[in-house]
């Protein structure tokens, strides 16, 4: 058995929107996939924790009950939802599907339902795109037609696993303030995935970041990127490009990323952090532990301002 | 992105014959005009002349020139295929040397019975192939999954010729179930004398047929748009038929027309076995009595029919999968 997340927390309440930044192969997608249920499917499982979703405890919870969240209580767009689309199918056969799953509406309600839903994500021409299968339409009307279906039965959280990655940077904006405006309208709370803290800071209250399977530092994502308390996190803000000056070498984050299976022992990142120390690769992974606003596993969180020289 | 505007005429026409049902329409009557001129040159590329093997060595000059031209072999190869081609278009398939009855209606008496058997055969394998292939893809890491390898492959390489003797053996000779060979004409009757040969033809084409429905769906089961349904809450009936089940069958039903060719090549032994007297039996017949007009006439006709059956699985193919249509 091996461990790919062992260290995570992440709590969210009505309304809020989180997002969960790390590099690739830290365990994000593999966490949203656990508040989803969907696990088995990439022959993986929940061995301890809790899984808390209105109360109701859904770690180890049978397909039955899972049945009655995903879709209904979460929504998800999934990462490389391009093609998350059925390419035999209409648009409006997927559409209608999700709709219908909810309520009794009649064939030509839930059509009236289904327009009415790509309206909600602007998408001009919503009658024709109705009809359309997934190669007829391009990256970005595929990803709005994915969120459609996501909040088509009228979810209380939404997730979104790097809802832009694949997607052209001016489309990427259109996509993260449509995410932004739905959930407002729709009152949803919000978990966003993303690599990019840039994403995050724009669309999110709160912010958690994740290191080979662990969360490292959480909290306000104002306070975050203002003062960071934990090495990673700080790393990550100094190698964001839109902070480059010109004519200066961007910072890079020395090393690989630690990969499944091959953990450093003690603290995950001390053999790519300036601060570690003996101590840091003697004992194990720190737990989360309040510091100023918000909470680091950082044991030297106190020393951060050494690292600005 | 979506259909264009209509556009002048010419474009239209243009579209029209870009159209995929159209263009699959032209490639069959390609292969039927190859097939039209293989079964032409059948005769003519046989060593030695046919005339003169089928009169002996005391025939008379006069009767060798008779015999040719009754087999259509005079004159010119051009000449010849002219001949050849204007009688195929006025149904003219020639005489059988043998009977001296006309081929086509001799085929015409003998293709139904094993049109008969070719679809009770098909109809079988869909009805096998089909919940076996998905049930060996839901449970290929079960007990099931390993027995229907191992079983598919032992089928597989099992031979008709074998597999219908050990059935006649078991269902007609140790329990009586049925006939062990013979045929009546008229439905629902003879499907009494065609379960059987169907079945020993099943036995080769159900195997396959569901291994490559399986993997099909073990495939399109790790695609990016099936968990997409399931994390939607997509669930019952319409999960597994629409985003298992139909984006899998292009494959299989691709297959299941080539297949429908094959029962045709089958027919061969199987109607010997069966004794079904089926165009397979006639052919078998004609070439061992070198009847090279009958011969030639159930080739084309025969071949023509697997045309057919394979235009009509790619136009099931462009309805159950839009990508077909693309490509």
């Amino acid at each position: 058995m091996l461990p790919v997340i062992d260290a995570a927390n992440l709590s969210l309440n009505r309304r809020e929107a989180v997002g969960i930044v790390g590099e690739s192969g830290s365990g994000k997608t593999m966490l949203c996939r656990s508040l989803i249920g969907t696990l088995p499917r990439h022959g993986a499982g929940i061995v301890s924790g809790t899984v808390r979703f209105d109360g109701q405890e859904l770690a180890g919870a049978p397909e039955r009950v899972w049945r009655g969240i995903r879709g209904r209580e979460i929504g998800y767009i999934p990462q490389s939802s391009l093609a998350g689309l059925n390419p035999v199918l209409t648009v409006e056969t997927q559409l209608v599907e999700s709709i219908t799953a909810v309520g009794s509406l009649s064939r030509q309600q839930a059509r009236q339902e289904a327009v009415a839903l790509l309206e909600k994500v602007r998408i001009p021409r919503a009658q024709q795109v109705l009809k359309a299968r997934s190669h007829q339409l391009s990256g970005g009307m595929r990803q709005r037609v994915m969120i459609a279906a996501a909040i088509a039965q009228g979810p209380k959280l939404l997730i979104a696993d790097e809802p832009t990655t694949a997607l052209d940077v001016t489309i990427q904006r259109e996509i993260l303030s449509l995410i932004t405006q739905l959930r407002q309208e729709l009152h949803m709370a919000l978990i966003l995935v993303s690599h990019d803290l840039a994403v995050i800071e724009e669309v999110c209250d709160n912010v958690m970041v994740m290191y080979a399977g662990a969360s490292v530092e959480a909290g306000p994502v104002a306070a975050l990127s203002k003062a960071p308390r934990h090495p990673y996190t700080r790393a990550l803000r100094v190698s964001r490009v839109d902070r480059a000056v010109p004519g200066q070498d961007l910072e890079a984050i020395p090393g690989d990323a630690a990969s499944v299976g091959s953990w450093p022992a003690g603290c995950r990142f001390w053999p790519r952090c300036a601060l570690a120390d003996e101590a840091c690769r003697r004992d194990s992974q720190p737990a989360l532990m309040p510091i100023a606003q918000q909470l680091s596993a950082c044991i030297h969180a106190e020393r951060m301002a050494e690292l600005e020289q | 992105m979506m259909t264009a505007s209509p556009g002048s005429l010419a474009d239209r026409t243009l579209r029209l014959l870009r159209h995929p049902v159209l263009r699959r329409l032209a490639q069959a009557f390609f292969v039927a005009f190859l097939l039209m001129v293989f079964a032409f040159l059948l005769i003519r590329l046989i060593p030695g002349d046919p005339a003169m093997i089928l009169l002996g060595d005391e025939a008379t000059e006069e009767d060798v020139i008779a015999y040719r031209k009754l087999l259509g072999i005079d004159g010119s190869i051009p000449s010849q295929f002219g001949r050849y081609v204007s009688n195929l278009a006025r149904g003219d398939f020639g005489v059988s040397i043998r009977s001296r009855e006309p081929v086509l209606s001799i085929v015409q008496k003998r293709l139904p019975i094993s049109l008969w058997l070719t679809v009770t055969t098909i109809f079988m394998t869909v009805l096998l192939a089909l919940p076996l292939g998905v049930a060996a893809a839901l449970y290929r890491r079960t007990w099931f999954g390993h027995a229907f390898q191992i079983g598919a492959s032992v089928l597989v390489a099992t031979p008709v010729f074998f597999s219908g003797l050990v059935l006649i053996l078991l269902f007609a000779v140790q329990i009586n179930l049925v006939p062990i060979a013979g045929y009546h004409a008229g439905f629902p009757a003879n499907l009494y004398y065609l379960w059987l040969p169907a079945l020993t033809i099943n036995f080769v084409l159900v195997p396959v047929l569901a291994r490559i429905l399986q993997s099909s769906i073990v495939e399109t089961s790790s695609e990016e748009f099936v968990e997409a349904a399931i994390i939607r809450g997509t669930q019952g009936w319409r999960f597994y038929w629409r985003y298992l089940l139909r984006p899998s069958l292009a494959p299989t039903v691709a297959a299941l027309g080539y297949f429908a060719a094959t029962v045709v090549s089958y027919a061969v032994i199987i109607e010997i076995i069966f004794n079904l007297p089926g165009i397979g039996m006639t052919l078998v017949d004609a070439v061992r009595n070198r009847d090279y007009p009958l011969v030639q006439g159930i080739v084309f006709l025969s071949g023509l029919l697997v045309v057919g059956l394979t235009f009509m699985a790619d136009l099931v193919n462009g309805w159950l999968d839009p990508r077909a249509k693309i490509r």
